[in-house]
């Protein structure tokens, strides 16, 4: 068994004078998906351990008119206690269905997202929400779209090395959206997935479309959005059945029993468009 | 590594490895049997402790992570009012709990009220949920908890009278 050496920075700076001497030092945060297929008495973590669950710099949450900024480190308990007045419904839901109240007061919105198994239960939501999330190194930083961090093979692709440090969600009005966690609802597995949608009209068109779909890999398909998106309300029944048709197909590499109940989402999605 | 933490109101310092998952430390070096430690993996509730006054799995806490905190096991919560107030909400709504759940629902249900002086039932099955039992009709569970949060408020009232 691997005797780890745990640091405990007290900020940023001090992370990354820790991150240059032990490159390959892993970053614990709530430690729920790193412990979560460990059973064995003690767990195994490698030789060198980064709390950062307590970083002022990750720890702060910010809410302006425009958008709610949640530090990385925050927890999704702390995350639901801002309440419903702050945040965006379909966040709240996709938080209140991950695991249990005891496992929110440990696991970090950061550690949902940077997870890179799989997709864990956030991405799809933030996805949809366009939500942006900020990356650290010693000498630089970057905002990029939640989006991006599903490679073009559909699977996570987070950047490697540099640190989480906050999630950046807009806060937009929606006339519609939906949540469904496909497959068992506590634990992530193979068979398990998120399906998120939001939706925009005005003036009798389809102003926002946005649909996510994630498990082991990611479905969000911008071109048939960008030509859903501009559509007068409601949509046909031959547009109703073209997208239906083009997301059923862009989702037949996915297992058997995702695709078909990915198409039958998908369906429900565009009749109450089309009604 | 040296591990100073608050335990059950007390400090202390246990001598541990990084990865030793906290349940174990509580059990084996303190002897607190009340923390049990089954799935390891954060799913069946029987080894819930507060940290810091939340409510949290220990089996998925290693102990480096538990370094000048405080942590609260049943055996030092059995020693509050509060506990007092659980077990007559309880008894009052005649829910008998068993071995396995009896620690996790008591800190659950003692945590919540701690955040939420009368959560709605919602909240309290949330809660509870932490504590997964087939045995115990939800209306039962929110009623103990509403009648556990009553006798709290009174004992509250009638002290600062
Ligand atoms: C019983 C159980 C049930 C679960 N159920 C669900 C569920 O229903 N839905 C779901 O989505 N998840 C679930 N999970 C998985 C997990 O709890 C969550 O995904 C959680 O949000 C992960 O956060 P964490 O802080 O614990 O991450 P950690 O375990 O600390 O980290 C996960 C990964 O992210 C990296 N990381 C963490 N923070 C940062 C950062 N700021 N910057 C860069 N890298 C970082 C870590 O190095 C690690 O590789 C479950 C886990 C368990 C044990
Ligand atoms: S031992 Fe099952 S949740 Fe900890
Ligand atoms: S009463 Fe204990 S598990 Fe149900």
């Amino acid at each position: 068994m691997v005797i780890s050496e745990v640091h405990y920075p007290k900020d940023l700076s001090e992370l990354f004078d820790i991150l240059k001497r032990h490159p390959d030092a892993l970053l614990y945060a709530g430690g729920t998906e790193i412990l979560r297929e460990q059973g064995g008495r003690a767990v195994e973590l490698p030789e060198t351990v980064i709390s950062i669950y307590a970083l002022p710099e990750l720890r702060r949450v910010d809410l302006t008119e425009r958008f709610l900024e949640i530090g990385a480190a925050i927890t999704l308990s702390e995350i639901l206690d801002l309440g419903d007045t702050a945040l965006p419904p379909l966040l709240a839901e996709a938080l209140r269905g991950i695991g249990t109240a005891s496992l929110r007061n440990l696991a970090t919105l950061g550690g949902n997202l940077a997870c890179r198994s799989r997709f864990m239960d956030a991405w799809p939501v933030l996805a949809c929400l366009d939500a942006l999330v900020e990356f650290r190194n010693a000498g630089s930083s970057a905002w990029i779209n939640v989006n991006r961090l599903a490679g073009q093979d559909g699977r996570p692709a987070a950047p490697i090395g540099g640190v989480m440090t906050r999630i950046r969600v807009p806060l937009e009005r929606w006339d519609a959206t939906a949540l469904r966690k496909v497959g068992r609802r506590d634990y992530p597995a193979s068979e398990t997935a998120v399906f998120a949608l939001a939706a925009r009209g005005e003036k009798g068109i389809l102003a926002e479309f946005r649909l996510a779909f994630a498990g082991e890999t990611a479905l969000r398909l911008e071109e048939i959005e960008a030509r859903i998106i501009g559509r007068s309300l409601p949509l046909s029944e031959r547009e109703r059945r073209t997208f239906g048709g083009e997301y059923r197909e862009a989702a037949s590499a996915l297992p058997r029993g995702l695709a078909l109940q990915f198409g039958a989402l998908v369906e429900a999605a565009l009749d109450i468009l089309a009604r | 590594m040296t591990l100073p933490f608050i335990l059950n109101g007390e400090d202390v310092v246990a001598r541990v490895r990084s990865g030793d998952r906290l349940s174990e430390v509580l059990r084996e070096s303190f002897k607190l049997l009340g923390v049990h430690s089954d799935c390891r993996c954060g799913r069946c509730g029987r080894c819930l402790v507060l940290l810091d006054g939340k409510l949290v799995p220990s089996c998925i806490v290693p102990a480096f992570r538990v370094r000048g905190r405080e942590i609260v096991t049943i055996e030092g919560y059995a020693q509050t009012n509060e506990y007092q107030d659980l077990v007559a909400g309880f008894k009052a709504a005649g829910i008998e709990t068993c071995g396995f759940c009896d620690s996790g629902k008591m800190l659950a249900a003692g945590a919540l009220l701690e955040r939420r002086a009368r959560p709605m039932p919602q909240e309290i099955l949330e809660q509870l949920s932490a504590v997964p039992c087939r045995c115990t009709d939800a209306e039962a569970l929110v009623k103990a908890v509403q009648a556990a949060a009553d006798f709290r408020a009174r004992r509250h009232f009638s002290r600062g009278h």
